[in-house]
């Protein structure tokens, strides 16, 4: 056989494991091989004889010679991740999927809408975007979790808050003593914004209740369907539009997707759940 | 195309010196049932051409119950005797997933590369059998390197691609003589199956109306069906078309690929548990929907070929055929 072997992983060195918040970690990793991808993509992370789950990197795709990738224990195989504690070599294979279309995003204003783990792609598009933020009118970054505790990537907000080009909200649905700023569902920072709904463009990424609700208020303040691109959680498996597991639709969300306008998959039933 | 006509205990002495070159696969009646099994020497005599439609579906040779695709895979030269149209067209819909130009799946293209499909007509039919409603004909029309059609003493083959004209060279069958189309009397018998097929059917609707029927139906419509249904798959590993398959991991970063089947509980469950085919109810319509919405609908393929067989397999005796005629009815 001559051709590229479409299972087999490629081996990438865990650097190291940080804890982000009590169920989430991020994982550092070091390619062994040539490796690049564009933000919205994703990958399936094999831990050697255990099994593959696929996950979006949360660091920027314009660095290759790392990176990494956000987790929430939530399962089998990323409960087995959390107990991974640095050194192990993984097995990647990818990036699958189409990923964000950054081209239609230029010279518009934008809208990053994201609670809890869902929060990881949307760094990686965020800080892709920041490496070229001239082209973008204006990032609105609208992040929601649960406690202040809960949120990931509690230093990071700082300097992104102070970049001019970018607005950052962020609300917590409990907030203690500490929080200054929104308590409340994610979606109420949305009636924040002063912007012309109508050419704004909005991505989507959380948890399903977050981004149906996340969605149907973008629709109500006027943002048009097909400018709504929503992340889709599925059970993707192989990542090539093969094994059936993510079936939506006409769609293998692996290969077509991740990345869907809200116009492309509204009609199809179950979308959130 | 180019036919030739023979007789068939040519065809079979020809085939004594093939048996030690390739691995044959032809069907064999055994307990009243047919199947493929690999041909010996000691066997060929007993390949039954003009047999019922072979228990297992044609994919099963390219895509395997179960199967290292990390590992190195031998080329093994073989010949399939006796395909049947149904699983002919079927192919096309394995080829759209495991041949898609994106990632080709080297394992299912080396099985394609190195086997030769031999189709043949189909002069009797199951009571399940429905392919003509579909538009599927019962003889090869697609996806073969030779068919074969037969009649008393005699066989006529067709050749479908290079690749069969060279085989059939290469099995220097005396008495073979290349003739301009096929006799009347094979005309007559297929149109005989035809005709079975579409008085067995005539309730049946066709693809089109199959989806719109489908699309139109309710959860409470398959709640019916969910009581009988013990979600064992079976409709699913029988089907022709059926792909889905599972990745399990083992040691040195291998991976089984292994049949799967949307029929079982938690085939589309999330990690944070999340499940859209969490009623069985919903397992049921997503089957109809797959085979006559959604893959026509991404491949612009024929994902239903009428074989019948998933209604043979349903141990709750739930006919496909039926549960279709019964949604229609029921508007």
């Amino acid at each position: 056989m001559h051709e590229k072997n479409i299972y087999k992983p490629i081996p990438f060195k865990l650097d190291k494991v940080e804890t982000e918040s009590p169920l989430i970690k991020t994982f550092f990793l070091t390619p062994e091989e040539d490796f690049h991808f564009k933000t919205g993509q994703f990958v399936e992370v094999t831990i050697d004889g255990i099994g593959e789950a696929p996950y979006t990197p949360s660091s920027s795709a314009t660095v290759t010679d790392k990176m990494e990738i956000t987790i929430m224990k939530a399962g089998y195989v990323t409960t087995k991740m959390h107990e991974l504690k640095g050194g192990e070599i993984l097995g990647i294979r990818g990036p699958y999927g189409k990923g964000y279309p950054l081209e239609k995003f230029h010279d518009k204003e934008v809208i990053i809408l994201g609670g809890g783990v869902g929060i990881a792609p949307l760094r990686c598009l965020i800080l892709t975007m920041m490496s070229e933020i001239e082209r973008y009118q204006k990032i609105n970054v609208c992040l929601g979790a649960r406690t202040p505790a809960d949120f990931i990537y509690k230093d990071w907000y700082p300097e992104l808050g102070s970049n001019p080009k970018i607005n950052l909200l962020r609300a917590v649905d409990k907030a203690d003593e500490t929080w200054q700023e929104t308590e409340g569902v994610v979606t109420l920072l949305l009636g924040k914004l002063q912007t012309d709904f109508s050419s704004t463009v909005a991505v989507v990424c959380g948890p399903p209740i977050m981004m149906k609700f996340g969605t149907l208020k973008l629709l109500e303040l006027g943002v048009k369907e097909e400018n709504i691109y929503l992340s889709m959680e599925k059970n993707m498996s192989c990542g090539l539009g093969k094994c059936g597991h993510c079936a939506l639709g006409d769609y293998f969300v692996c290969k077509d997707g991740p990345v869907f306008t809200y116009d492309e998959i509204k009609d199809y039933p179950d979308i959130w759940i | 195309m180019t036919v030739y006509s023979l007789l068939s205990k040519e065809w079979a002495k020809s085939l004594n010196s093939a048996v030690t070159e390739y691995k044959i696969y032809a069907p064999l009646v055994k307990s009243s049932s047919a199947d493929y099994e690999l041909i010996t020497a000691e066997t060929i005599a007993e390949v039954a051409y003009d047999c019922l439609l072979p228990v297992t579906p044609l994919k099963a040779f390219f895509f395997p119950i179960r199967e290292n695709v990390v590992k190195k895979q031998g080329e093994e030269k073989r010949v399939i005797i006796g395909a049947r149209n149904c699983d002919l067209v079927a192919l096309s819909l394995l080829d759209a997933v495991f041949l898609d130009e994106d990632f080709v799946d080297p394992y299912y293209k080396n099985r394609r590369d190195n086997t030769i499909i031999i189709g043949s007509d189909c002069y009797a039919i199951k009571e399940t059998c429905h392919c003509t409603t579909y538009g599927v004909e019962p003889y090869s029309e697609i996806n073969f390197d030779l068919s074969l059609s037969f009649a008393d003493e005699k066989m006529y083959i067709r050749v479908g691609t290079d690749r069969g004209r060279n085989f059939l060279d290469s099995l220097n069958i005396s008495g073979r003589q290349e003739i301009d189309k096929l006799p009347e009397d094979i005309l007559g018998k297929r149109e005989n199956t035809r005709q079975l097929l579409a008085e067995q059917n005539k309730e049946l609707p066709d693809r089109e109306e199959t989806k719109a029927i489908i699309a139109k139906t309710d959860d409470a419509f398959w709640q019916e069906y969910a009581k009988t249904c013990v979600s064992c798959g079976a409709c699913s590993v029988i089907c022709p078309t059926c792909h889905c398959f599972l990745l399990i991991d083992r040691e040195k970063f291998e991976k089984i690929k292994q049949w799967d089947a949307c029929q079982y509980p938690a085939f589309e469950r999330v990690a944070a548990g999340e499940d859209p085919l969490k009623k069985l109810s919903k397992r049921l319509k997503n089957r109809y929907e797959c085979k006559y919405i959604h893959k026509p609908g991404m491949f612009n393929v024929i994902a239903c070929t009428g074989c019948g067989r998933c209604i043979e397999a349903c141990i709750g005796k739930i006919s496909k055929n039926e549960v279709i005629i019964a949604a229609r009815n029921k508007d």
